[in-house]
């Protein structure tokens, strides 16, 4: 069924991508891969996807389910005919050059073979040997035979070597035969595999801190200090404790928690001397649901600052801490002890000096980041750099490539992150590895045909039933035979069988000779959950030439054999009469046509600072035509406003050069002092019109990208524009670029950051303010050693590497001070304009207010979008109380907006670094690639349909739908309601307001479900 | 009665409650026997006849799950969920039926435990109140005769115009408490309600 869309491209260059790490980065850039054309090679070194998103419990700050939005992630991974998923491997060699390399991979055998293997889990069931339960971090037991998780990825069991009494002993092999299936493959072999890819994507995610570093607090010595990992899994529904935060000791409710920030983070004792950025937020989310689990539990953090500088995590920490009234102490505990009459004692100072003690039941050690634990095997087997605290070495400009060129870096390995971030720079790496592929583009790729589809609007219902056994799963339970006997007595089912397993490979040639065999033109498929398993059968539906819209499931597993295993009565019961209303239902299923609606291959860039520039190279390179509109006169924004980054270049130089580039880029068309004035249409088919000086003009596009960015905010603080001696941070880098930066006069320069920022003015943090003092007050450092300096902070957000210049900056002699929002610096002028500035502080470790003469004064702005409302009206996309654009999901989609085909990147979705916008553009770029490298957008057939006749025109649809995707149009003097197909995304609830019920759903009819309304009450008439 | 056991429809949405008792079956939790499932998109979909239909046709409760406030995949289709199950509360409320028998709940995807136990007390609650009009002292055929003529109504546009106009209101206010959107439906259906059942 499959056949090669192009047989060979023009060129040598290979058409895939090897991506090593099958976590939330991995798995996102091989998703955006085959989306834009490419094949993909996931190599994996445990036995299932998912990584270590898949363990956590919930995420930060929505506290959304983890797994319940990664899980469709890894479903569609494994579903995908382009994504080649090699598990228990590694990649341990590459030859060639990009474009053209190979790569050699070591594959470890599963004994259990993943194409025939059926997930029932029978060989667990029966397997004698056990082991630590990895993915439940050992706190509970696993077999040898088993599957990482429930919803793993691939849905295959696999067999622990080292540990199998078969493999070892030549003893045991139940499993062998209570398989089935037929799965088990006691002699699988070890395999070396060569594979010819055009680049690389490493994503291989983190490393823990060492055991031994966390034994100074006591972990391994004392059972109730447990990792943050570990609280983690005891949080979650499916961990070892069944979701209940218990006391490993004594199995008891902890009343008094104790979180432990920076656990091998920020700590050069352990040779981390980096911040990992992700502690501070999952620490506050573990708390809030510690917090959830017992109301009355008393909640200690421990922090040294308070780093909640990503978007909209400021929010979220200040409305946990006040709602869960956690405790919060500025202190770092140096251990942890525990005491004679139970109990984990610890101590620690506060910064005015005094000591504490206390008592606590549970201490949770928030562990840090490291580089992955094969960092180095993996930079000498790939030939790449690593920096000293070995995660991939990358520049400030191309933050997403390593040091060789063809292999890119995302997740963790790049630089300790979070999820968003992470996944960011999956849809990054994956349009920078198009680019560099595109003439190879769709030449490796697959795409499943099908036969054409059989018009059955003529035909009286004939559905065919089929009772899936699921090995024990549901026969175990579920009469299964009496059911199937059950459905052939239902109206219009032409057949009815069981099936040991439906979704097995061998069970779809039958679904599909019985189709064909007994004309059937309905399909009722009564076996697990639609979420998973319906695309497969709509395939085996499409390739037996029937539209995949008539296909209904019944749930009679996850909704009925596994939740009523003592009552196989009453289940057999309800499995009928799911089955009888999925059949009412299939009844009135219709053929729908899948639109394919055409695309024009073309993109429009709103913004020319760094980030719209990045996002139109980007999208250029993968050969895409891009317009451009700025609103200055030339192109570069506001990054030519600093004069040197952290590692000493100057940014200047790279973004000239940058818009250099796209000046001359021959797919780039610029506007300058031009602004967008309206725009109309859908993903693929945007119209949008761009006013300039030189009159307006008209532009067809398929996608947009907003990159409107930001300014500095203007301080009406501290006497600014008031005095010569009072500047901004950008006034200083300004100074620092000329011959003489200061007076020789100078003696003391004082910074006060969030000048503006965290509720001064702006209620959120702006991220890059701390960062940017302490790269100004070394470069002042650094020419004038003698010069005081003195930073007044309220948390030194120095995240990531940045942790490097906060200790340098303190090894030079800045001297950093904490104030209190509540006690904000005071700074009066002097009475001469030469005369010094006086600011009065709160000093931490005198305890009183002293006054500090000083010569100059810094004051670390916050950032502030451009405005985007008229963009969004016009757009109809989401804007945040902050003014920044409102992405589609925080974690998991973190540069598409809701309306599809829009896109946002830079200072216009949220304070960032340089190298986090290219980051981020070049993600956008990515995203935004994908319609246009597909050539057309497919909307899933479950769409609203207006019938006009019914139709009255009163606009209720079109004020409700929260896709503005149903519009009213004048035909003749009449008003109609008509769906955009393209943007609608099937919610119904047009549907269940329209007052004259001429709006119905695909799939989700007012007939169907009515029908399955009456069948339920069918079956108690009987 | 010992052998009585209700009859409970439920209307789960994909993303959240239909994932929860999935969920809930991948971690074996068991619950009692007793509710059919239809799966919608979104409780958004929700007609307001949906429940009625389904207490005129033979159930004894009806169940429909979605997300939680703020949390819905299609942005707010449970507060539009919300104004459907507030004109069934108030139908049955004017037709003497136990509010009861009608609940809309929320369970995130995550919540598998909590769909387990929304179930189990909602299935106890209903066999408490017994076979549909038991408890009301109501005569069931006759009941189910004025449910089928209810469903018919709420798909008629006078009642839906009141459902409209509460809608915008509920937009417009911003306010989603349940009690708000009540009052909401009751007052700009009162008419509509009136003429059907006093």
């Amino acid at each position: 069924m499959n056949e090669h869309a192009q047989t060979a491209s023009a060129t040598d260059i290979s058409g895939a991508v090897m991506v090593v790490g099958g976590g939330v980065a991995g798995v996102q850039t091989s998703l955006d891969l085959t989306e834009l054309g490419y094949k993909v090679y996931l190599v994996e070194k445990s036995g299932a996807i998912g990584g270590v998103m898949a363990r956590l419990d919930k995420t930060f700050p929505t506290n959304d389910c983890s797994l319940c939005i990664l899980a469709p992630k890894l479903v569609e991974v494994g579903r995908d005919p382009n994504i080649e998923i090699l598990t228990l491997a590694k990649l341990e060699g590459l030859s060639g050059e990009p474009g053209k390399f190979t790569a050699r991979v070591r594959k470890q055998p599963r004994y259990i073979d993943e194409e025939i293997c059926t997930g029932c889990g029978q060989c667990t069931l029966y397997c004698l040997k056990q082991i630590g339960n990895d993915f439940n971090e050992n706190l509970e037991i696993n077999h040898v035979a088993h599957i990482d998780y429930a919803q793993a990825v691939p849905t295959s069991y696999h067999i622990d070597a080292k540990a199998c009494l078969r493999l070892n002993y030549d003893t045991c092999g139940l499993c062998a035969v209570v398989c089935q299936a037929g799965a088990i493959r006691f002699d699988d072999k070890e395999v070396t595999l060569e594979i010819p890819v055009g680049a690389v994507i490493l994503a291989p995610g983190f490393g823990r801190v060492s055991d031994e570093v966390m034994s100074k607090y006591g972990l391994g010595r004392f059972q109730d200090v447990i990792t943050a990992f570990e609280h983690e899994r005891l949080m979650c529904a499916s961990g070892p404790t069944g979701g209940e935060i218990l006391r490993i000791s004594d199995k008891k409710h902890p009343k008094k928690i104790a979180f432990m920030q920076c656990i091998g983070s920020r700590d050069e004792t352990c040779s981390n001397n980096y911040c990992s950025s992700v502690c501070c937020m999952y620490a506050i989310k573990q708390a809030t649901l510690a917090r959830e689990h017992d109301p009355d539990c008393e909640i200690t953090l421990f922090f040294i600052d308070v780093r909640t500088h990503g978007k909209g995590f400021d929010a979220a920490r200040e409305r946990a801490t006040s709602a869960n009234n956690f405790r919060i102490i500025y202190a770092r505990p140096p251990q942890v002890e525990d005491v004679f009459d139970g109990g984990l004692l610890m101590t620690w100072a506060t910064e005015d000096g005094r000591h504490h003690y206390e008592k606590f039941d549970l201490v949770v050690l928030s562990q840090g980041l490291e580089a992955p634990d094969d960092a180095q095997s993996i930079a000498q087997a790939i030939g790449i750099d690593l920096n000293e605290y070995l995660f991939a070495q990358t520049d400030n400009y191309t933050p997403l490539a390593t040091s060789r060129p063809g292999v890119y870096v995302i997740g963790a390995f790049q630089g300790p992150k979070d999820i968003p971030d992470s996944v960011t720079q999956a849809a990054g790496a994956a349009a920078l590895c198009a680019a560099q592929l595109a003439p190879a583009r769709s030449s490796e790729t697959i795409k499943a045909s099908f036969p054409e589809e059989r018009d059955i609007s003529q035909e009286e219902p004939r559905v065919g039933v089929f009772v899936c056994h699921c090995g024990i799963n549901i026969g175990g339970v579920v009469n299964v035979p009496r059911v199937a006997e059950y459905a052939k007595t239902l109206p219009n089912v032409a057949y009815a069988s069981e099936n040991l397993y439906s979704c097995s490979q061998d069970a779809q040639k039958v679904l599909v000779e019985t189709i064909h065999e007994h004309k059937l033109n309905r399909l009722v498929v009564a076996a697990c959950t639609p979420r998973t398993h319906e695309p497969l059968f709509q395939a085996t539906m499409r390739e037996a030439g029937l539209n995949r819209s008539l296909f209904e499931m019944a749930n009679i597993r996850d909704q009925c054999s596994w939740v009523h295993i003592h009552e196989p009565e009453a289940a057999t019961d309800k499995a009928k009469d799911a089955v009888r209303m999925a059949v009412a239902k299939a009844c009135h299923l219709t053929s729908l046509t899948e639109q394919q609606l055409p695309v024009t291959p073309s993109a429009l860039v709103v913004g020319g600072g760094l980030a719209g520039i990045t996002a139109a190279l980007a999208i250029a390179d993968q050969g895409f035509a891009v317009t451009m509109v700025e609103r200055g006169k030339t192109l570069g924004g506001k990054a030519l406003l600093l004069s040197a980054d952290r590692y000493g270049n100057d940014p200047r130089q790279a973004v000239q050069k940058l818009v250099n580039t796209t000046n001359k880029h021959p797919k780039i068309t610029i506007h300058t002092e031009a602004e967008v004035a309206a725009v109309s249409g859908y993903v693929g088919n945007f119209t949008t019109t761009v006013e300039g000086k030189k009159g307006s003009k008209i532009i067809n596009h398929g996608i947009i990208v907003l990159a409107t960015g930001g300014r500095p905010y203007e301080p009406k603080q501290y006497h600014y524009q008031e005095s010569a001696k009072v500047l901004t941070q950008l006034d200083l880098e300004k100074r620092l670029a000329t011959n003489l930066p200061l007076p020789k006069s100078t003696r003391q320069v004082v910074m006060i950051q969030c000048v503006g920022s965290r509720g001064d003015d702006l209620s959120y943090c702006s991220r890059v303010c701390c960062g940017q003092a302490l790269k100004n007050g070394i470069r002042l450092k650094e020419c004038r050693p003698d010069l005081q300096i003195m930073v007044l902070y309220r948390d030194m957000r120095a995240y990531g590497f940045l942790e490097d210049d906060y200790r340098k900056a303190r090894q030079l002699g800045i001297i950093f001070n904490r104030y209190h929002v509540d006690n904000k610096p005071e700074v009066t002028l002097g009475k001469g304009k030469s005369s010094p500035l006086h600011v009065k502080y709160y000093d931490i470790l005198l305890g009183e207010t002293v006054e500090l003469a000083t010569d100059m004064l810094v004051l670390s702005v916050g950032i502030v979008p451009e405005d985007p409302t008229s963009l969004a009206k016009m757009l109809k996309v989401p804007v945040t109380a902050e003014k920044f654009f409102l992405e589609a999901h925080v974690k998991l989609q973190p540069v598409d907006l809701p309306v599809d085909g829009t896109f946002v990147c830079g200072l216009a979705h949220s304070p960032k670094s340089m190298d986090e916008t290219i980051a981020q553009a070049q993600a956008a770029a990515g995203r935004a690639c994908q319609p246009l490298a597909k050539g057309f957008v497919t909307p899933v057939p479950i769409v609203s349909q207006v019938d006009p006749e019914l139709c009255i025109g009163c606009a209720a649809c079109e004020t409700f739908c929260p896709y503005k995707a149903i519009r009213i149009y004048k035909e003749g003097k009449k008003r109609k309601a008509r769906t955009i197909t393209a943007s609608c995304k099937g919610c119904g609830v047009c549907a269940a307001r329209c007052p004259t019920m001429a709006i119905d759903m695909g799939r989700f009819t007012m007939d169907g479900i009515m029908a399955q309304i009456h069948a339920f009450g069918a079956g108690i008439a009987n | 009665m010992s052998e009585y056991s209700p009859k409970i429809l439920g209307f789960l949405c994909n993303w959240c409650c239909y994932t929860a008792a999935d969920s809930a079956g991948v971690g074996r939790y068991q619950y009692p026997p007793n509710m059919r499932v239809i799966r919608l998109m979104c409780t958004g979909r929700l007609d307001p006849s949906f429940p009625l239909e389904g207490l005129a046709t033979g159930a004894d409760g009806i169940f429909v799950g979605g997300c939680h406030p703020g949390e819905c995949h299609y942005i707010d289709g449970n507060y539009h969920a919300l104004i459907s199950a507030s004109l069934v509360h108030e139908t049955l409320d004017r037709l003497g039926i136990n509010k009861e028998r009608f609940l809309i709940d929320w369970a995130s995807a995550a919540e598998g435990p909590n769909f387990v136990k929304i179930i189990t007390s909602f299935t106890q609650r209903v066999a408490e109140l017994g076979p549909l009009g038991s408890a009301e002292g109501l005569d069931q055929e006759e009941m189910r005769i004025k449910l089928t003529a209810a469903a018919e109504t709420a798909r008629g546009r006078k009642i839906r115009t009141g459902l409209i106009n509460a809608g915008k209101e509920m937009l417009k206010g911003g306010d989603f408490s349940r009690e708000t959107i009540a009052g909401l439906v009751a007052t700009k259906c009162d008419k509509a309600l009136t003429a059907l059942v006093g």
